[in-house]
């Protein structure tokens, strides 16, 4: 296993080094340093810059209030439901919520006279605007998971402290709150951060020029006419510092058992009353709402004459292929991460924080390598030693099951971690092989293993990146069939089209849900 | 995990396609069914007896980047759909070989004397309005940047039309071409990643003007039967995109690419393409929709392509620097 572990974290790291190789073996020329004195590099670098800080700070922001709604107040209707919804936002392909922020707040949308009689008349989706928005819509609902679940980690003990103390409101939050919240709101600032500085079919639709150009999207730029690769390598090599330190910082520092799910039982906690209840009502009402608008954008977008129209076997081939990419490399992607926890929880074991670290980066460095790099280096990369028009899809599969493996560690880590710090030394007195071993770990991280498949599952769907440079017509995906409507503003067929996507992603994880309660 | 890989790759392979005589490498346009390919190839495959497969990719400057990458080893017999723009480039890389036509028969106002490349259709650069929302549309350049009037156009970094109006700024302004762009910026709506995104704001009303090409109000008569989208004449002339074809370095059946050429400007192939691609033929004496002799008829300003191969890099800096601002 250790083994096949170390196999792993090299075939992924692999890929990048294939990838960026690609790309310097292309051009046999290093960086262009040049750029670093030019005017435009740094305007981009401060957008970059300026709209990750902006959607990591207003999502996690955001959150708070929200998930302490959820904390507090245990009776709120529908809770499950909202956080079965938030998962959804954060798996939502990106051209989903594009298509519907577009058809409410475009320039010709349902929405938009309204936010313009608001605003003076000045409303502009394309911009800032519309990127935070739709970075904020993506990440919002995330934290709020993560901070709930922290949240329900406080133990009844401290509470019942504090009201001997006679602790007031703010010192409560400061001593309690705060306290076991801190950590995970770095990481998850972090976590959004990185997400949001290497955001690309987000900032290219809705960004509207070169005013909001990304380092992610300059990348696709300066690849894409002038084939200007010295460039390209300058802003990737750029990203990868910035994204890629500002990652290792945060698992160093944060801490690591952000994702886990929490083992306390909670029996008791504050229960507010008053106007201080009203107003987390409030603000939980009000979020179910902004949540909805989008979805139900999409579904008004969509009349009679267009559900007719469209041919709905066209929509079926497309279907399929997603899925079974999806669940190829879902599966995969699960494989890998779990093999390569296993020399890294073998690390933690025996207490090289240093090196675990180190490692646990390497597992998910993807997540911070830029994905344009990634798939037209080792485009460029495998262009002459293979059939593209063929094989392509192939490729498809192997990147897009590299681009889910950070998530996938992410979510496994935690728990595995937990179960090393409960059972090892007793597996280990006990002298268990490996089989024996495993009948153990099995149920112990059954639950979170399988929330984890429908998580990279779903995302795995979603992803246009890669395909736009490997895939061909013969193998269209339903994203990219979406991407095509849009791209051409059939705005009808784009909805359906994401309809049957997000009803789709709706459905895995609502499966995978119930399975998995079948099994707690 | 092996077993379904393998199953995988043999379900891949058993999916392979069958070799043609002359691959195509184009546009993704250019081959659906609404473009003038589908009907190219008939008509082509009558003629010669033989077999001719498109390989689509996204765009024009795609073509290039992949026959870049490709060299050797690429399996296109022709390239399709760059633009005069391009040539230099394609050229000055080594990656196409001489064509040998007589390109005499061609249009007097194309000036064309290429020895690898040969034009199959062509365009000028003009912004399109509506003439029920504009009446008294601009007649220069000079005045448009000056009015108010709201404007969209394409990112000369990944469209074709977007770097025809950055020639186009260059060629009127020369050395004040940096404060032309800023002063655009304040009237710009947004700039679109390619052509279709900004022409299809546009027609929801989204702006006053649309860069795009004299030749888009053809496609409204013909296939819509509107005629209120209008070619504005600008009296600084205009720049002209020239769409080329060339034959591979690596190709393996040089014969059959000359003969596809050929055929690429006979007048049965000239029709075909200026009502499907939207285009001006580059041949005289065609029989077209009447719409085609009522577009506007710019006098043709520009660079040579050398000149373009020369300095659009710093040319596109200087505008995004400028529009950034």
């Amino acid at each position: 296993m250790k083994v096949a572990g170390w196999i792993s974290l090299l075939l992924t790291s692999l890929i990048t080094i294939l990838a960026f190789q690609g790309l310097i073996g292309f051009s046999d020329q290093g960086p262009d340093w040049g750029l670093l004195s030019d005017s435009y590099f740094h305007s981009i670098l401060a957008f970059s810059l300026k709209q990750a800080l902006l959607s990591a700070l207003l999502s996690v922001l955001l959150a708070w209030p929200i998930a302490r709604a959820l904390y507090y107040l245990p009776d709120l209707p529908a809770r499950r439901l909202f956080l079965a919804l938030c998962l959804l936002c954060f798996v939502m392909p990106t051209l989903v919520l594009i298509t519907g922020l577009v058809s409410l707040l475009g320039r010709s949308g349902a929405l938009s006279p309204l936010v313009a009689t608001i605003f003076g008349g000045d409303w502009n989706l394309y911009g800032l605007n519309g990127i935070l928005l739709a970075h904020i819509y993506l990440n919002m609902p995330f934290a709020v998971r993560v901070f709930y679940q922290q949240f329900k980690s406080i133990p009844d003990s401290s509470w019942k402290l504090s009201m001997q103390l006679k602790l007031s409101r703010w010192q409560q939050l400061r001593i309690i709150e705060w306290r076991s919240l801190r950590g995970t709101a770095l990481v998850l600032f972090g976590f959004v951060f990185v997400l949001c500085f290497n955001s690309f079919a987000i900032v290219l639709a809705l960004g509207g020029g070169p005013k909001s150009t990304t380092l992610e999207v300059a990348i696709y730029q300066a690849l894409k006419y002038d084939f200007n690769i010295p460039e390209a390598l300058m802003l990737a090599w750029t990203q990868l510092l910035i994204a890629g330190g500002l990652f290792l910082m945060v698992s160093r520092f944060g801490s690591s058992h952000w994702l886990s799910i929490d083992t306390a039982r909670e029996e008791w906690r504050p229960v507010p009353t008053g106007w201080r209840a009203r107003m987390m009502q409030c603000s939980y009402f009000m979020i179910w709402v902004a949540l909805l608008l989008p979805l139900l954008a999409l579904f008004s977008g969509v009349t009679q004459g267009d559900l007719l129209r469209i041919e709905w076997g066209s929509l079926l081939k497309p279907t399929l292929i997603t899925v079974g990419l999806g669940i190829l490399s879902a599966s995969i992607g699960m494989a890998l991460a779990y093999a390569m926890l296993t020399p890294i929880r073998q690390m933690n074991l025996s207490a090289q924080p240093r090196k675990r670290v180190l490692f646990e980066w390497v597992a998910t460095h993807a997540l911070v390598a830029p994905a344009m790099v990634m798939s037209v280096g080792l485009f460029i990369f495998l262009l002459p030693i293979i059939d593209i028009d063929r094989w392509g899809i192939v490729f498809v599969g192997i990147l897009n099951t590299a681009l889910v493996v950070p998530f996938a560690v992410q979510k496994l880590k935690p728990r595995l971690y937990q179960f090393d710090a409960q059972y090892n030394a007793l597996t280990r007195s006990l002298k268990l092989n490996g089989r024996q071993r495993w009948a153990i770990e099995w149920p112990f991280i059954r639950s979170v293993f399988l929330s984890t498949y429908a998580l990279v599952l779903v995302l795995s769907m979603g992803d246009v990146a890669i395909f736009s440079i490997f895939g061909t017509k013969d193998w269209t995906t339903l994203p990219w069939l979406i991407y095509g409507y849009a791209g051409t503003y059939r705005i009808a067929e784009a909805s359906i089209a994401s309809i049957v996507l997000l009803s789709l992603c709706a459905f895995i994880l609502w499966l995978f849900e119930k399975v998995q309660a079948r099994h707690a | 995990m092996k077993k379904t890989l393998f199953a995988t790759a043999v379900f891949f392979l058993s999916a392979s396609v069958s070799a043609a005589d002359l691959k195509v490498l184009t546009y993704d346009s250019f081959v659906s069914e609404w473009g003038p390919g589908p009907k190219l190839e008939e008509a082509f495959e009558q003629q010669c007896q033989c077999d001719i497969e498109f390989i689509a990719v996204e765009d024009g400057v795609s073509i290039l980047n992949r026959l870049r990458i490709e060299k050797s080893t690429t399996k296109a017999d022709i390239i399709l759909g760059i633009d005069d723009a391009l040539i230099e480039v394609a050229r000055g890389e080594g990656l196409v070989q001489p064509h040998d036509i007589a390109v005499n028969g061609l249009k007097q106002e194309l000036n064309w004397d290429d020895a690898d490349f040969i034009p199959f259709d062509y365009g000028y650069f003009s912004f399109v309005y509506d003439s029920q929302k504009v009446t008294t549309p601009a007649t220069s350049l000079k005045a448009l940047i000056e009015s108010d009037a709201s404007v969209i156009y394409q990112d000369p970094r990944t469209s074709t039309v977007g770097q025809g109006l950055m020639l186009w700024v260059k060629r009127v302004y020369g050395d004040q071409s940096n404060t032309v762009w800023e002063q655009l910026s304040q009237q710009t709506v947004t700039v679109t990643k390619g052509w279709w995104e900004a022409y299809s704001m546009f027609l929801k009303g989204d702006a006053d003007y649309v860069l795009s090409y004299n030749t888009s109000p053809a496609y409204h008569v013909v296939t819509e039967n509107k005629s209120q989208y209008k070619a504005a004449k600008f009296s600084e002339g205009h720049v002209a995109q020239i769409e080329v074809a060339a034959i591979t370095k690596a190709s393996k059946n040089a014969p059959l690419a000359k003969r596809f050429l050929a055929f690429l400007i006979s007048p049965e192939a000239q029709t075909i393409i200026a009502t499907n691609n939207w285009m001006l033929p580059v041949v005289d004496g065609l029989t077209l929709p009447p719409v085609f002799s009522e577009l506007i008829t710019p006098k043709r300003i520009g660079f040579t392509p050398k000149e373009v191969a020369e300095n659009r890099e710093f040319w596109v800096r200087e505008w995004r620097s400028a529009a950034t601002r």
